[in-house]
């Protein structure tokens, strides 16, 4: 039986303090009452009523609900891989010692850093019908003979959107690669070209095996980022066209803004839920153990 | 050698796409933002103003000031406090015994992964009864829980460093606890403190879904909500002025990765991987 001192509980519970109060208040509490709330007829005006699971069965028969699950599943297995195969490039780019180093760096992080809506915003310009970037580049290299409606098919906004998400979050791929990059030690690499291992032998052969803690952190990192994903797509896209690019986050707040607060918390728990399995498969595979204490 | 010059050419190409990849949105915006017609690529030459700058500046009532103002208001405060709370909670345990030490701080990690839909609901009803809908606290408040996560895995790896006997030296000289997380491990852990104040800024200063719900209009509302609701008068997006306001609000940002660019890798990797 292990003993604490009186003194350190006592110091190590105020200092705590703060940290509890606000977690609890504004994560935990929030989560518990949606899902208490799913359980309930919660409609704004109207008297509240328990009703079990009705809100997820209603879910099952709800094709609203089935087709952004599918579309929320269909875009993170798309666009996660792209980014971490871009990230890949974009690490070797950043650990390559080339001149403006540190300028390369402030590039690449600047998608990263900005909001997801402004991002979104920029995008939506480069989109548009007559005056966009995209349609005057693909009309110049004649790739297309006439202009895309980029956000009006159900298809192009799709590509849209990921190419969009992936600009914005590969830089953040390649931060969490690099790390991994440098940790890997340099004698290895001095070894490889005395043995006359070429390039893509000292690439595919060390870099990439020693790499692949920090690729899996990246991808569940990004795999519970684009589950949840909402900013992007409300500005970009709406959810449209014909809610063919709605997300879960985007259908949970469609209901959440027409006052149906109990069908709106069956969705958010089901998007929790998988988050959540997310996030514990991340605990597991980071390899947080007590040892870092 | 052969080998060597092709593998120098293969990353001073992979340079320029990486750079113009990520550049090339950030130039076009500026492009037409300074452009009379946003209708660039028909026209034979270009007109270059700043009518699209002078006209979100002056005009009041896009309130494009406003908004940027209580960006910079609300992240700031909401980055100070995630920090100093942070700080005091990593400082508990990296250095003190107490039960569930190791689960309390996977629980509060954990945490920062949960949709932000899934407490929307609660945080409306909550600031609708204290009466916060449309000002400052409504946001700060949950901006500090949301980024305290970052911030304490951050300091706690920070703390973790720097070795135990110091403070404890410390102790046995007779100082507090407090006074010796004051005046000893405070200034060791400034990096860190860096680090964490500014991804936490970055985190407010971009978050979108709690300032579309918690505010109605300029007296609270952030800058990603105001150039997302950025309307024109007849339909007809005004692309100009969008872009305009969205290269000054981005301006804050701008300077904050450019200065503090190894902070915030360092800040990042930090929260992402112990090595």
């Amino acid at each position: 039986m292990k003993t604490y001192y009186k003194e350190d509980l006592k110091t190590s519970f105020i200092f705590l303090l703060p940290v509890f109060i606000l977690t609890l208040f504004f994560i935990f509490i929030p989560v518990i009452a949606t899902f208490i709330n799913s359980f309930f007829k919660d409609i704004i005006f109207l008297n509240k009523r328990f009703v079990l699971f009705q809100n997820y069965f209603y879910l099952l028969s709800d094709s609203g609900f089935w087709n952004s699950l599918k579309f929320t599943i269909i875009f993170f297995i798309v666009s996660v891989p792209l980014e971490i195969f871009l990230g890949i490039i974009f690490t070797l780019v950043l650990n390559y010692e080339i001149p403006y180093k540190g300028f390369i760096r402030v590039c690449v992080l600047l998608p990263w850093a900005i909001p997801a809506a402004i991002s979104a915003r920029l995008w939506e310009l480069i989109y548009n019908y007559s005056y966009g970037l995209a349609n005057f580049l693909l009309l110049k290299i004649r790739i297309i003979n006439e202009p895309i409606n980029w956000l009006e098919t159900g298809f192009s906004a799709f590509v849209a959107l990921v190419i969009a998400d992936v600009w914005k979050t590969t830089p953040f791929v390649a931060i969490i690669l690099l790390a991994g990059l440098q940790a890997i030690p340099k004698e290895i690499y001095y070894q490889a070209v005395i043995d006359r291992a070429n390039f893509l032998q000292r690439f595919f052969k060390i870099t990439l095996p020693l790499l692949k803690p920090a690729i899996i952190i990246a991808l569940l990192f990004r795999t519970i980022d684009a589950v949840r994903i909402f900013d992007l797509i409300y500005v970009l896209t709406k959810g449209g066209p014909g809610g063919a690019t709605t997300s879960l986050s985007l259908y949970a707040y469609k209901y959440y803004i027409t006052g149906d607060f109990g069908y709106a918390s069956s969705i958010s728990v089901i998007l929790f839920i998988i988050s959540f399995i997310a996030s514990i498969i991340y605990l597991r595979v980071g390899k947080f153990r007590q040892e870092v204490l | 050698m052969k080998e060597e010059k092709l593998i120098k050419i293969l990353f001073f190409i992979a340079t320029l796409f990486v750079l113009s990849f990520c550049l090339i949105p950030f130039l076009y915006m500026l492009i037409i933002s300074f452009c009379k017609s946003w209708d660039i690529f028909s026209l034979k030459e270009i007109e270059f103003t700043f009518s699209n700058y002078i006209k979100i500046l002056k005009d009041p009532s896009l309130h494009c000031l406003d908004y940027i103002k209580n960006s910079l208001i609300i992240s700031g405060i909401s980055a100070i406090f995630s920090v100093f709370v942070a700080t005091l909670g990593a400082y508990a345990i990296s250095r003190l015994d107490f039960p569930f030490k190791f689960s309390i701080l996977l629980f509060i990690l954990a945490s920062s992964m949960f949709p932000q839909i899934s407490v929307i609901g609660f945080l409306f009803k909550l600031m609708k009864i204290l009466n916060f809908i449309n000002t400052y606290q409504a946001l700060i408040l949950p901006y500090i829980s949301w980024s305290i996560p970052i911030s304490l895995w951050i300091m706690v790896s920070y703390f973790s460093k720097i070795p135990k006997d110091l403070d404890k030296s410390a102790l046995v000289d007779g100082c507090s606890w407090f006074q010796a997380f004051l005046k000893i491990i405070l200034p060791l852990t400034k990096p860190g403190l860096v680090s964490a104040g500014l991804l936490s800024f970055l985190f407010s200063f971009n978050e979108f879904l709690f300032a579309l719900i918690l505010t109605i209009d300029y007296r609270a509302r952030t800058v990603p909500v105001g150039i997302a609701m950025f309307q024109g008068l007849h339909g007809e997006l005004p692309w100009g002025s969008i872009m305009a306001f969205t290269a000054l609000s981005l301006l804050p940002v701008i300077i904050i990765v450019t200065l503090f660019q190894k902070h915030i890798m360092q800040g990042l990797t930090r929260g992402a991987i112990k090595e």
